[in-house]
């Protein structure tokens, strides 16, 4: 046992109950003090976690937790989105009635999930830790218990979500039923032994396959996807945000580990299969966004075809693929947060969602016009944002590798970007051109936190299209641990 | 030093345009400040040049850094720095000095007088670099900048409708030319490889016929740049057009500098049109002609026609245009016939008095409130005492009477062409006839007689910030025969210099274009002394009519340019409406929208639809996987 390896959980963890305990001394009017605590102690955290080394890979739990460049890249990434989340859900507490403070919590809880998640190694912690994240998310989806859209979010994430737990523990129930592990590190051995009979056994890969819809449901990939639409309008933003930052990352590691380090000799012939799915999920994602009206359900569309782009890498099945998906993760992850906070600032002061309220947002506030302009600029994926590199960086690896039915798959990306330029640039259209129906609007107020956020997120997102190497590098250190 | 102060010059006055563009354009007397302080300090600078070379005006100084060089293509930013430029350097800063002040009071009561003067300042910018430019790029990019930015202050009202046509009138009309000019240098630089007027100069010196057939092509390619920029026959349209700008503009730009340039460039580009003249097969009935030959006929016909289009317009500053392109005629015809050296004279003296007349019809039409018809004047000679002497110097010396500094450089171009070509020489002597009539029509009507219209009436001399360089560039055209300014250039145009020894040839001359002016002064004095109104308009008839509407050459234009180029331009823009855009470009838009919509369908946002699409998926994925 190696408890040490998971202080930075524990702490988040203790955060959350700190919050739930401080809640019942601090009066009403101070509970917003606390989230902004919350956000400062995530940055601390993250901070703390370059000190963190990796040297060798360390384990814990008896193999069930792991400690390598790849869990703590990711818990960086968590930690990061946890923070800007947490100071978007202090800005977002207005609308909140009542449980500021669970709120808070909640969002601590289903962090310190995810960051769990980067480390599970072992198909039982991985179901664990993915209940953590989903049970807190369905709560915190229908937080508004007066709006039905959140509640309908919620349960509709609910039930769906339950639907995709039966079918991932239906999986690893087979996986276990075929290997008899649940270990990562002993069903490869297994599946690898035998010269590989094991890894043609109908019921190993129908568990291979189960497993990966369930994850899949978590990344929104066609035909798992269904839900990400419904559930990102309803949710209070923030939750959307996380959602689309925290639990998509989540899925991925948790897919990366799943099809390259516990399944390669099963998911190692399936290039043509992810293929197929990467470029039907791009193809929807793009085509079904170009009719959408409201900001955030088109953003669930969009989440999707950059569900598809990651897929991507995973098709590639390379190390230069898993490093481009990392890239693309940190790069989705400040743009996404940058026009969620834009939007959370947005919806509270116009009191909207629809595209068109945008308009004459230039006036109001140039500031989060900008940010929301280069948010959508950088996820078309138009350079010298730090959107194009990744997806280059993405194609790239697809080209090299050059798997079966790449150039379908490239095709279809960059008929997808070019789609998605048309509903990205009429976001930029509603706020630079379109007149405002109202000519007296007044000017927005912003705090200083999210003032610095916004100006964070707009220097972040051209510095990494200039200067991407450091986090290049990190991606391609993280990726280091699969062996391809 | 050489390279220092001519770097400082041309740098003054764009370091005011950006520091207005930038900075101050709200502030118009900080503006116009500083741009007046630019001009300035060019000018001083010009003078202390002018005084450091002022014992060796032979050589030519030139300075040089390399810009780029992509393969064979060297550019460098370059100075040059002879008796060309120099005294055009001069006239450039001296002259916009003058015309610079007088903005200052024209222009007063101009909301945007801080964008006026960034305007002018780009402007004195672009024209010091045309003169001093040592190669063809950077005289081409200097040229293109002269052409913006002179858009730019023709169409300084562009809230005024013919000001903005008039501005892209001129553009248009100016990239024509350039075009020519453009494929010239390329040419050019095909066959000798380097852009250097030194360097092809000198390559010519050692191999006259290095450009083999081409050489008349060449040379006749740069000249359609010339004819853009010293509006032309047939480019000149643009230039009547162009009075719709400023005053002042009108005066710098019309006068002075912008169409000097084309002359400029004629005289600094004369070792390619003095090569022994082939034509490529093609053109093999045109042996015999030089380019030379073409220039002088064009500069000829340009000089008639403007100077018979003149007596029949009403508008002050009209005629002022076509007395300007009919003494660009001259200056063109000049240098044509081998008389460089009297072209670039008149060009000096004529910036110096047709800058002049500009102002003092701007002082007129401050003075009466923008009243531009002459028939709607009269009477200006008492209440604008200073504006109608200096006035009359100025149309004095325009029409080369005898002692002001028109009828030293007009007899010389007159000598030029009395010994090369009797027949331009006759049209030249017509058109002094018909230069001493129009002005003096304008005189006559415009400051004689009694006030025809109320505005007229209770017109004042205007201030004297208007009134000294009115009096300054008077002093210039009394006085710019006598500097040796012609002299000045013979010796730079050795072979330019063609009179030396002919005293007869010189004295019928002067006798002929003395007479011009008496033959054209009565005609004007019968006819418009205390007119009410013109007595040509039903004696000419119908060529009054035709001359009234500038030879409706305009007219041919718009005709032949809507059955050609905009016949061409529907049938692009309806390829663009149906099949581009229409077909291809909706066509994509349509497939995704209506995908976009269809798959919308799939999204009910029914739970149980969800869970069953869910299923589905699943289905399939395990069946494609497992068979």
């Amino acid at each position: 046992m190696n408890t040490s390896l998971m202080f930075l959980e524990i702490l988040v963890a203790l955060a959350g109950l700190g919050i739930l305990v401080g809640d019942l001394w601090t009066p009403d009017k101070h509970k917003k003090k606390l989230g902004y605590g919350a956000a400062a102690f995530l940055g601390i955290l993250f901070l703390i976690s370059f000190q963190v080394q990796v040297g060798n890979v360390k384990y814990a739990f008896g193999g069930m937790y792991i400690l390598d460049s790849l869990a703590i890249f990711f818990k960086r990434v968590f930690l990061l989105a946890g923070g800007v989340v947490m100071l978007m859900a202090v800005e977002f507490t207005p609308k909140i009635k009542r449980g500021v403070s669970e709120f808070y919590a909640l969002l601590l809880f289903a962090l310190a999930g995810m960051m769990i998640a980067a480390s599970a190694y072992d198909f039982s912690l991985l179901f664990v830790t993915l209940e953590l994240i989903t049970i807190t998310f369905y709560i915190l989806a229908s937080y508004l218990r007066s709006e039905t859209a959140s509640l309908e979010a919620g349960v509709k994430y609910l039930i769906l979500g339950a639907l995709s737990s039966a079918v991932l523990v239906f999986g690893i129930a087979l996986l276990f039923g075929s290997t008899s592990a649940l270990s990562f590190l002993e069903i490869t051995e297994t599946l690898g032994q035998s010269s590989g009979s094991l890894a043609s056994n109908p019921l190993a890969i129908a568990g291979a396959v189960l497993v990966f819809a369930g994850l899949a449901f978590k990344l929104a990939i066609f035909p798992f996807q269904f839900w990400a639409p419904d559930v990102y309008q309803g949710a209070p933003s923030p939750v959307t945000a996380f959602l689309a930052v925290g639990s998509k990352a989540a899925g991925m590691v948790l897919v990366l580990r799943v099809l390259f380090q516990a399944l390669p000799s099963i998911t190692l012939n399936w290039s043509a299969f992810l293929a197929t799915l990467a470029i039907f999920t791009i193809l929807y994602g793009n085509l079904a966004a170009i009719p959408q009206k409201n900001l955030k359900r088109m953003l669930g569309y969009s989440s999707i075809a950059q569900a598809g782009y990651l897929m991507m890498g995973i098709v590639a099945m390379s190390s230069a693929g898993a490093s481009a998906i990392l890239f693309y993760l940190v790069g989705y992850a400040v743009t996404v947060l940058s026009a969620f906070l834009t939007l959370t600032l947005c919806v509270n002061a116009i009191g909207s969602s629809e595209i068109k309220s945008l308009s004459g947002l230039m006036d109001r506030s140039p500031l989060l016009a900008s940010t929301m302009i280069l948010a959508m600029v950088s996820l078309a994926g138009i350079p010298p944002l730090v959107g194009f590199f990744g997806k280059f960086m993405l194609i790239q690896s697809v080209v090299e590798s050059a798997p079966a039915g790449w150039g379908c798959l490239v095709v279809a990306a960059i008929i997808g970007v070019v789609a998605s330029l048309y509903y990205y640039l009429g976001v930029v259209r509603a706020i630079i051109w379109d007149k405002s129906p109202n000519t007296e609007l007044e000017k927005i107020q912003i705090s200083t936190p999210s003032q610095a956020l916004l100006y964070a997120g707009i220097f972040m997102m051209i510095y990494l299209g200039f200067f991407q190497n450091q986090v290049v590098e990190a991606a391609q250190n993280a990726a280091s641990v699969f062996n391809f | 030093m050489n390279a220092f102060l001519s770097w400082s010059i041309l740098l003054a006055p764009i370091t005011a345009a950006v520091l207005i563009g930038l900075f101050t354009k709200q502030n118009s007397k900080l503006s116009s400040k500083l741009s007046i302080g630019a001009i300035g300090f060019s000018f001083l600078m010009t003078l202390l040049l002018a005084a450091v070379n002022s014992g060796t005006p032979e050589i030519p100084v030139t300075s040089s850094v390399t810009w780029l060089e992509v393969g064979g293509l060297k550019v460098e930013l370059g100075m040059i720095i002879d008796p060309l430029s120099m005294m055009m350097l001069l006239v450039v800063t001296g002259v916009g000095t003058a015309i610079h002040i007088f903005s200052l009071g024209y222009m007063k009561d101009d909301p945007s007088l801080g964008r006026y003067f960034g305007f002018l300042s780009l402007f004195t910018f672009s024209m010091l670099g045309i003169v001093l430019a040592s190669n063809f790029f950077q005289m081409f990019i200097f040229w293109e900048l002269v052409g913006v930015s002179s858009y730019l202050l023709i169409g300084f009202w562009f809230e005024r409708k013919p000001a903005a046509a008039a501005c892209q009138k001129a553009f248009i009309v100016n990239r024509l030319g350039d075009f020519g000019f453009l494929i010239g240098i390329i040419l050019i630089w095909s066959i000798t490889g380097s852009l250097d007027f030194g360097e092809i100069s000198g390559a010519f010196t050692e191999n006259p016929a290095l450009l083999g057939a081409s050489t008349a092509i060449a040379g006749l390619l740069i000249f359609c740049g010339v004819l853009g920029k010293s509006a032309q026959f047939p480019l000149h349209v643009w230039l009547p057009d162009a009075m719709e700008g400023p005053t002042p503009v009108s005066a710098l730009i019309h006068a002075a500098t912008m169409v000097a340039a084309g002359v400029y460039l004629l005289c600094r580009t004369l070792f390619l049109f003095e090569l022994p003249t082939s034509w490529p097969e093609d053109f093999a009935w045109l042996n015999g002609v030089s380019s030379l030959h073409i220039v002088a006929l064009i500069g000829a016909i340009t000089s008639i026609m403007a100077a018979l289009i003149a007596t029949r317009q009403d508008d002050i500053k009209r005629i002022l245009a076509y007395s300007t392109l009919s003494q660009l005629g001259y200056m063109v015809m000049a240098v044509g016939l081998g008389g460089a050296a009297a072209g670039m004279f008149h060009l000096t003296t004529h910036a110096f008095f047709k800058a002049l007349l500009f102002l003092g019809a701007g002082s007129v039409i401050y003075a009466a409130h923008h009243e531009q018809d002459i028939w709607k004047l009269g009477g200006l000679r008492k209440k604008m005492p200073v504006t109608f002497w200096t006035f009359l110097i100025g149309t004095l010396a325009l029409c080369g009477a005898p002692p002001f500094s028109g009828f030293y450089s007009k007899e010389e171009v007159l000598l030029a062409a009395y010994q090369s070509n009797v027949v331009l020489f006759v049209l030249a002597a017509i058109t002094a006839v018909l230069t001493t009539f129009y002005m003096f029509r304008l005189v006559f009507v415009a400051f004689g007689g009694s006030a025809k219209s109320e505005s007229a009436d209770h017109a004042h001399e205007s201030p004297s910030v208007m009134t000294t360089p009115l009096v300054f560039l008077a002093v210039l055209s009394v006085v710019g025969g006598w500097l040796g300014i012609g002299g000045y250039f013979g010796h730079f145009f050795d072979h330019g210099a063609v009179h030396h020894g002919h005293h007869e040839n010189q004295t019928v001359v002067m006798f002929i274009g003395i007479g011009a002016i008496i033959f054209g002064f009565f005609p004007a004095f019968f006819m418009y002394h205390g007119a009410e109104s013109d007595p040509l308009k039903k004696g000419l008839g119908g060529i009054g009519e035709f001359l009234k509407n500038r030879m409706l050459i305009d007219e041919a234009y718009q005709w032949f340019i809507s059955r050609t180029h905009e016949a061409l331009a529907r049938l692009a823009d309806w390829i663009d409406r149906w099949i581009l855009a229409g077909f291809l470009v909706k066509g994509i838009q349509f497939t995704g929208e209506f995908t976009g919509r269809a798959l919308r369908l799939a999204q009910t946002g029914n739970t149980q639809t969800y869970a069953l699409l869910f299923g589905l998926g699943l289905a399939v994925a395990l069946f494609v996987i497992l068979l």
